[in-house]
């Protein structure tokens, strides 16, 4: 459900940076990009075998 | 460069984001290798990619759009790089087949980190930012629906494979699809 709806905020960022404004494409993007940090930061939880 | 090659050289972009989750659908559909959340992100990032070059070919060349390819290119290379990271211990069989030696998310990295690249490469050539709107062709327009097509494809795809929940760690069926016993 939540890459779901990532591709379907981007399909609407690729329909309006096509059909619309550029300031229209550029907030979905915007919202986008945040949302798909958002659902990346839910699945990084494993400790990643590292020592730094 | 003048502003038509640019238009161009950005539909070529699109059509090479479109063939990467094209050969992506490939693997998963016909080799039956389902993505895990971490994979469906970077696919995620890939149709991001798509935003600048589509308003490229609308609205012509800019450099904000340029800008909008290292955003999405730096969020796909985060993403990738997590997975990369997660598997680099000694022994580790890593997650999905391999391509030439290497596993799709370390080729989806180096996608990222090259699209960062050519944009910076892009932004070198000012003679590119006309004011005036490109002429667009078939080959031109193609691209942009080839790529929201393929963007829409992955929604549904995902939508089948992790129903309307959030997606399992380790997918072994398409949850739309299964039914227990």
């Amino acid at each position: 459900m939540d890459s779901s709806i990532a591709f379907f905020i981007f399909a609407a960022t690729l329909w309006a940076a096509w059909r619309r404004g550029p300031r229209v494409a550029v907030s979905l993007f915007a919202l986008g990009v945040l949302f798909t940090l958002a659902v990346y930061l839910h699945h990084a939880t494993d400790a990643l075998p590292l020592s730094f | 460069m003048t502003p038509a090659n640019a238009v161009k050289l950005n539909a070529l972009a699109l059509y090479a984001i479109a063939a990467v989750l094209l050969a992506a659908f490939y693997y998963q559909f016909a080799l039956s290798e389902l993505p895990c959340p971490l994979c469906l992100l970077q696919r995620v990032a890939f149709t991001a990619l798509a935003v600048g070059p589509v308003l490229t070919l609308r609205h012509g060349p800019r450099p904000g759009h340029y800008g909008l390819i290292i955003l999405a290119g730096l969020l796909g290379a985060a993403i990738a790089s997590r997975q990369v990271l997660l598997h680099i211990m000694p022994g580790d069989a890593g997650y999905g087949s391999a391509l030439l030696g290497y596993h799709f998310y370390t080729w989806a990295f180096l996608c990222f980190v090259a699209a960062i690249a050519a944009s910076a490469v892009m932004l070198l050539f000012p003679g590119q930012f006309a004011e005036s709107a490109p002429l667009l062709g078939t080959f031109e327009v193609g691209a942009v629906w080839l790529m929201l097509a393929v963007t829409l494809a992955n929604g549904a795809s995902a939508l089948l494979e992790c129903g309307f929940a959030w997606c399992p760690d380790t997918p072994v069926h398409y949850q739309l699809l299964y039914r227990p016993g």
